[in-house]
């Protein structure tokens, strides 16, 4: 039949084209993938041990590097989780600013995987657009918060600062900006034949297994089905805010494309909303004394929506000043490994680096 | 609910409404891969969001959680199961969901759970590791970092850094910094 | 005022005795810089062109690698300085290693450093490669980065803001200018001081044992 020989490529750690530090190894026949196999462990830190070292408030210095791109709605998971242990209440004020944050924090997700999907199709002009204007979000959030990256913002009973004066201009030009560049990026990418091409067909996952499998977040709503923490499970204002959740069918790089193109409209109109409809009051339900806080003992799952999926954190508390065990379920969790293990045979070597962006796979949540 | 009623009727066990979401159960270790498969295929809870692990070295028990979801009508289920802790077997539900296969793997690595006939590489985080599970309770990681890792003297307790320069050179604090130190 | 604070990062008697390994080769400053007139002529101008044309590898081994992006692209422009991605370790002068760095990262970064030619640079970002960060007591970090790897420039901060990320660029070109940097022969000289450090941490050594560059 064919005379070509099967080879072990390894797509290791040091590589141009992964997102993050892993390492793929793929046995190819001539250009084909045969068969996948994931490599994790490089970025390991033993977080779950450290927060059982940690009291309930230390812990949140640890807390945001869980994932690196994103870490917003983990915080927000923690501090649902909580307050679900203790009943604690949320003021209104904090509940729409945490709207506001979580919404921010994923346009920026979105305009860093444009350059990192784009960049590993071959188009590199469109990274540095989307990620020159990443930097003025990261300027909103450096007012409000005081850093660029790792925010520690979110607390359970509330947030930790109001908002500064003149903020919520800002935050309007920045919306204003942002829609008016979006035409470009459609204009260069969406319309683009060569991408159009590249794309469609190329690693589906099938509908009807795709919720056995674990599929979650922007690759569950590219074949189809259509299922979001924020209308399911609502947290936070979101049950008080009109907005849609797009969906598109066929399963493939192109479908995931358009839904994550379609979610940054629609967060651009969920701040405006919120903006707009922002109550008085205060923002934090002020915890009494933070060095000898505790607890009460029982369990608490809790889920919140992030860029790549559902974030969940199990948090087990035995009535002490320190969690007796935090567990983190990152939404690439089952993208990454059985997945991708599934999705990659028959695909060309080139298209790899293209699947691994489209599925959003990001290391250091998964093994944390 | 009428789940909590048809699970009493079959399996014998209890269950209660956690909040609006999420209804807990708890059931022995031998009836738990039955259990999921009745819910998997007649009630519709096809999706495995979450399995965990807590070690509870008071008791002696390990004690492990699976968290299902149905999304036609939006519920979870967290059904809860003890193990032994002195000689740690679960049984495998690989062939019901696949990604339950990391989850194993993750278990077997971390807390020495024997999950007879898993098939995957032993090795799957740590590599080249000689030690007891890290993360059982009585492993403590911060006398095995400092016995193996070379750390950089100058730091060892958490002394405020300006008094540690201080008490070394003989300096005095200037006196725009003073209202911040650790007073 | 100046002599007093400089004296701060270098240990002290008591603390030599208290540390688990021997201080004494460590490479810090390789001075190249030759008696003859034509050399150090031909050294300059080689260094003059060394220092405008960085280019750094592809691997991002922790958290501080999301600060990459930004630095690189339009609003901290780094091309200005000449600083640009390489792909392959043989086409790669500096090496960045960003943020803490676990032990199946270390072989893996070993490996990839003495893969580059001559002259190499090494840069550390972040406040794990100085002791160890905010997981000084995790399992499978390391605490301090230069008992296992020369280091030129350390970058501090949690992470670092592009702007300081080009600041150490801008050392680093200094350090280059006056002769003072790589340490890629330090490295051959003092090699089983190295390999001491590095097999007491990583357990499945399974290197070459004498390495041909």
């Amino acid at each position: 039949m064919t005379r070509e020989k099967e080879t072990t490529l390894y797509l290791g750690p040091q590589h141009p084209g992964i997102t993050g530090n892993m390492m793929i190894k793929l046995k190819v026949r001539g250009d084909i993938v045969v068969s996948a196999e994931t490599h994790l462990g490089y970025l390991h830190r033993a977080f779950e041990k450290l927060i059982e070292r940690r009291n309930w408030l230390q812990s949140f210095t640890i807390l945001c590097r869980f994932c690196v791109p994103e870490p917003d709605p983990i915080e927000l998971s923690y501090a649902l989780a909580v307050e679900k242990l203790e009943g604690r209440v949320v003021p209104e004020r904090a509940k729409y600013i945490r709207t506001i944050v979580s919404e921010l924090a994923r346009i920026q997700s979105f305009l860093l995987w444009y350059g990192g999907q784009s960049g590993s199709g071959g188009l590199y002009t469109l990274g540095q657009w989307s990620v020159g204007d990443r930097n003025y979000i990261l300027d909103l959030f450096e007012d409000l918060t005081g850093a660029r990256i790792y925010h520690m913002f979110m607390w359970p009973g509330g947030v930790r600062r109001d908002l500064p004066e003149g903020w919520m201009d800002k935050a309007y030009k920045t919306m204003d900006y942002l829609e008016k560049r979006l035409d470009d990026y459609n204009k260069l990418l969406f319309d683009n034949a060569i991408f159009q091409k590249r794309s469609q067909g190329v690693g589906i996952i099938p509908k009807d297994k795709a919720l056995e499998w674990g599929v979650v977040g922007p690759p569950l709503r590219g074949t189809g089905i259509k299922h979001d923490v924020r209308i399911d499970e609502p947290y936070a204002a979101y049950d008080k805010i009109d907005f849609e959740v797009p969906t598109y069918e066929g399963g493939d790089v192109w479908a995931r494309s358009l839904v994550r193109r379609d979610e940054i409209v629609q967060s651009i109109s969920i701040i405006r909303q919120a903006l707009d409809n922002l109550p008085g009051g205060s923002y934090y339900n002020r915890i009494p004394n933070p060095m000898k806080w505790t607890v009460p003992a029982g369990n608490a799952w809790a889920k919140t929506e992030s860029v790549r999926g559902e974030i969940g954190f199990y948090l087990v508390s035995d009535g002490s000043n320190k969690p007796r065990r935090a567990h983190l379920r990152g939404a690439a969790y089952a993208h990454g490994i059985s997945v991708l293990e599934k999705v990659l045979p028959g695909e060309n070597i080139a298209d790899v680096s293209f699947i691994l962006n489209s599925l959003g796979v990001c290391p250091p949540e998964i093994e944390r | 609910m009428d789940l909590i009623n048809n699970l009493k009727e079959v399996f014998e066990i209890e269950g209660k409404i956690k909040n609006d979401f999420q209804i807990e159960v708890e059931a022995k270790k031998e009836l738990v891969s039955s259990i999921l498969l009745y819910l998997k295929n007649q009630h519709g809870f096809i999706h495995l969001n979450h399995m965990s692990c807590v070690d509870w070295i008071e008791d002696e028990i390990f004690e492990l959680v699976y968290i299902v979801w149905n999304p036609n009508i939006r519920k979870t289920v967290m059904l809860h199961t003890k193990i032994d802790r002195n000689n740690p077997e679960m049984e495998n539900i690989d062939t019901i969901w696949d990604q339950a296969n990391t989850y194993e793997r993750e278990f077997r690595e971390m807390f020495g759970i024997e999950f007879p006939g898993l098939v995957a590489e032993r090795e799957f985080i740590l590599e080249g590791w000689t030690e007891m599970p890290p993360m059982r309770r009585d492993f403590d990681t911060k006398k095995y970092a400092e016995e193996t890792f070379a750390t950089r003297p100058g730091r060892e307790n958490a002394e405020d850094v300006r008094e540690t320069i201080v008490k070394r050179t003989g300096e005095e604090i200037p006196d725009f910094a003073k209202k911040y130190s650790r007073d | 005022m100046s002599n007093k604070i400089n004296t701060i990062g270098i240990p002290t008697e008591e603390e030599i005795k208290k540390a688990q390994i021997d201080f004494s080769p460590r490479c810090t400053s390789a001075g190249r810089v030759n008696d003859k007139e034509t050399q150090k002529m031909v050294e300059y101008i080689l260094n003059f062109a060394r220092k405008h044309s960085l280019f750094v590898l592809a691997y991002g081994t922790g958290c501080g690698a999301i600060e990459i992006p930004a630095t690189m692209t339009s609003r901290y422009d780094a091309e200005r300085f000449g600083i640009r991605g390489a792909a392959t370790p043989r086409q790669a002068d500096v090496l960045l290693i960003t943020g803490y760095l676990s032990t199946k990262t270390l072989k893996r970064v070993i490996r990839v450093y003495e893969q580059m030619q001559d002259p190499k640079y090494v840069i550390a970002f972040g406040s794990c490669t100085i002791n160890g960060g905010m997981y000084f007591d995790s399992y499978n970090t390391i605490k301090a980065l230069d008992r296992y790897l020369p280091v030129d420039v350390y970058i501090a901060g949690c992470m670092p803001r592009p702007e300081s990320v080009i600041k150490g660029f801008i050392k680093l070109q200094e350090l280059i200018k006056d002769g003072n940097a790589g340490n890629g022969e330090c490295y051959r000289d003092n090699l089983d001081w190295y390999r001491t450090n590095q097999q007491k941490i990583i357990k499945n050594w399974d290197f070459p044992d004498k390495y041909n560059w």
